[in-house]
């Protein structure tokens, strides 16, 4: 090669191609993904999360927690994320719909932490205060005993989301977070979460990808078992929009 | 090479000496980084087997930390290592000196303030999370900028060229010159200034981490690997005449490669298809290499423990055969099924980043600064330790992250496995990779304390001169695949 302007344009087209093939393509398709109106409920999906998980989405995003969780299901028949004998991650595989509601898309590349995206619904105990002092005691004090096990192995205490306050007599805060012995402040004190915590917890507690959309339903069964003459048996419902 | 022109070595000492302290500034910064960045993901990691370590303050959270160092070492060393070689190579083999390098001292500046605030950035708490993106968005337009006129200056010096072949160094050193700032800057647009909606995010990042490793860290050592082989071999490149083929198929493939990363997660399917597709073609670019340099090693083996630079350049090789093996492998389904979301995936980024660039950039450093300075290298203990700790912290990684990656995989996999068993699992392991890093950190170490005796001015007066010996005879230098 001995001209330098054959081999700019090839340096151009390269990226140019790459970049139109793949991302251009993928906006065509996706870009303009609506909410799905349910035919019978008539509700919107997904819904949009609430301004205090709004907010804890930002403190998901500013303690990296992307480092070690993802917040993808796969879907069945690839890796054993749902369906039987499965870690359940999810009820099923994560749809691109799901994602709409989130301003960034942190879908991670690391397990070294359980999958998150559906945490809000895999919690032990499933509603209201319950949940939240369990986030609470899980990012306070990870190594804390429940059961027979520690909460968490392997993850760091967050112990700067909360405030260690002086009691002096008064009755405790409503929110304070209820530790077992050896993992609490001294007597006298009590741990409450900070405004960030509060908006971390309400942000995992959202976390649930509950609707499952028809139109996309049958992206999560497996692909079918080819017959003899190579043609795909029927069953496999054809996504109309929006679809893999 | 254009006889008339190369390797008369009084040209080349002209040109060495208007690189001289571009080179030497770019490649001291990116030393600091590097030790900087070895610090800090030496800390990550062991937070990952002690995860009290630095809990306590925000700043140093697993979370921070661990993007903190990657950025480190990408942006700090790998960039500033980069344009230190890339400048030289590219006056090098345009055969012309590095004009008015006052300006690139400049970008060395703007470079180096960018990547302080970015990292602060991110340990403060500004990152944006996404891969390789995640320094926070006020440092943009001071990386763009600084790398512009990085970029120019490559460019406008190969526009000047006074040789009428372009060598295959040169054709990798150009493309990764226009890619990065274009991969870098409809990143961030995509994501940041108009963000694209949904797990259009992810796609767009998945892009632009590949085209990163591939279409910048990856043409920066095969430019590396180009130049040295044969001239550090005294002979040409066997096969070059396929050298071209490996190119444009290698940079294509690469270019369509991204969606690979991207298996099983929630998009559309044609996207990681095309990336596993594009990733199988890479087998013909391989081929193509092999021929070349395993060509042109054949019959030398005894050489190679003659020149230090040459034992980098061979471990560089064997790095990237390594990583691009590995990468095949990964972008099979049914093998991304099960090791999608463990420490093999980030084995494979490790060994782009560190057993095929910088290993290079070592071998490259060990050629350049004694012509560049007229220093000889002062201890041939320190060059050792840090031959020899490369080498070591290279085979430990390789066993650790896949040992590590593979205990996670196979118990990931069985679902009657508890998630705390995989992490205690995985404590050994992660030690093992702590044990590594610090390896490597006490041979950057002892290249750091050599590269000050030799290129610091007040610290090198003692440093005894080099003789440079004359390059080759123009019989070898007229033909065709040889710098």
């Amino acid at each position: 090669m001995k001209n330098g302007l054959t081999l700019f344009l090839g340096v151009f087209a390269t990226l140019a191609l790459s970049w139109a093939g793949l991302l251009l393509a993928a906006h065509k398709q996706l870009g303009s993904l609506p909410q799905f109106k349910d035919p019978v409920e008539e509700t919107l999906n997904p819904l949009p999360l609430s301004g205090q998980a709004r907010q804890g989405a930002l403190v998901y995003q500013d303690l990296g927690c992307v480092s070690c969780h993802t917040q993808q299901v796969r879907h069945e028949g690839f890796g054993n994320d749902v369906g039987e004998h499965s870690r359940a991650w999810g009820e099923r595989g994560s749809y691109p719909r799901d994602y709409i509601r989130d301003s960034v898309v942190l879908i991670g590349s690391n397990r070294l932490g359980p999958d998150l995206r559906n945490v809000g619904k895999r919690l032990p105990e499933s509603d209201g205060d319950e949940t939240a002092q369990y986030l609470y005691r899980l990012l306070y004090a990870p190594e804390s005993k429940l059961g027979s096990g520690a909460l968490a192995h392997g993850m760091p205490a967050y112990k700067f989301l909360f405030t260690e306050r002086v009691l002096a007599g008064n009755q405790p805060s409503y929110k304070a977070v209820k530790l077992p012995s050896g993992f609490g402040p001294a007597a006298g004190y009590e741990v409450v979460p900070t405004a960030r915590a509060e908006a971390l917890v309400a942000y995992l507690r959202s976390l649930k990808d509950t609707y499952d959309y028809p139109t996309e339903r049958g992206l999560n069964t497996p692909a079918p078992k080819k017959d003899e003459h190579g043609a795909a048996k029927a069953g496999a419902e054809k996504p109309k929009e929006g679809g893999h | 090479m254009n006889s008339t022109v190369s390797n008369s070595r009084a040209e080349q000492q002209e040109i060495d000496a208007s690189a001289k302290w571009p080179v030497l500034v770019f490649l001291g910064s990116a030393l600091l980084w590097l030790l900087l960045g070895g610090i800090l993901q030496l800390a990550a990691n062991m937070q990952l087997h002690t995860p009290a370590l630095f809990a306590g303050c925000e700043w140093t959270t697993h979370g921070r930390l661990a993007p903190a160092a990657q950025n480190a070492l990408v942006y700090g060393w790998g960039f500033n290592a980069a344009f230190a070689f890339g400048l030289w190579l590219m006056a090098r083999l345009s055969a012309t000196t590095l004009r008015h390098g006052g300006w690139l001292f400049v970008a060395a500046k703007f470079w180096n303030l960018g990547v302080t605030l970015g990292v602060g950035g991110i340990l403060a708490g500004y990152s944006t999370s996404f891969d390789l993106l995640e320094m926070p968005r006020f440092v943009v337009l001071l990386l763009l900028v600084a790398y512009a006129l990085i970029g120019v200056w490559a460019v406008t010096t190969f526009g000047i060229r006074n040789t009428e072949n372009v060598y295959a160094s040169q054709w990798y050193l150009l493309g990764a010159a226009f890619w990065f700032p274009w991969l870098y800057s409809i990143a961030q647009i995509m994501l940041f200034k108009t963000p694209v909606r949904g797990v259009l995010q992810p796609i767009v990042d998945a892009w632009y981490v590949s085209g990163l490793y591939g279409l910048w860290f990856v043409p920066m050592a095969l430019a590396a690997i180009y130049y040295f082989l044969p001239k550090l071999l005294g002979k040409p490149v066997s096969n070059y005449f396929l050298a071209p083929l490996g190119f444009w198929w290698l940079v294509g493939a690469t270019a369509l490669a991204g969606g690979s990363r991207l298996i099983g997660a929630p998009v559309p399917v044609w996207i990681p298809t095309l990336g596993i597709v594009a990733n199988m073609l890479l087998v013909l670019p391989l081929v193509v290499f092999v021929l070349n340099f395993l060509g042109t090693l054949r019959g030398s083996f005894g050489a190679i423990g003659r020149s230090l630079s040459l034992r980098f350049i061979v471990l560089s090789i064997a790095g990237f055969f390594l990583a691009a093996v590995l990468g095949l492998f990964l972008a099979l389904r049914d093998v991304a099924a099960v090791t999608q979301f463990t420490l093999v995936e980030g084995l494979h980024d490790w060994l782009t980043l560190y057993a095929c660039f910088s290993t290079a950039m070592f071998g490259a450093a060990y050629f350049y600064l004694p012509r560049l300075t007229g220093k000889v290298w002062r201890s041939s203990a320190l060059t050792g330790v840090h031959f020899g700790a490369t080498v070591l912290g290279i085979a430990l990684l390789v066993i650790g992250m896949a040992g590590a990656g593979c205990t996670q995989a196979h118990r990931l996999a069985d679902a009657s496995v508890s998630f705390a068993s995989i992490t205690d699992a995985l404590a050994g392991w992660h030690t093992l990779n702590s044990a590594a890093f610090g390896l490597l950190l006490i041979g950057h170490t002892a290249f750091f304390i050599n590269f000050v005796w030799i290129a610091c001015p007040i610290n090198s007066r003692d440093t005894a001169v080099a003789e440079i010996p004359v390059p080759p005879t123009l019989t070898l230098a007229t033909k065709e695949g040889h710098a």
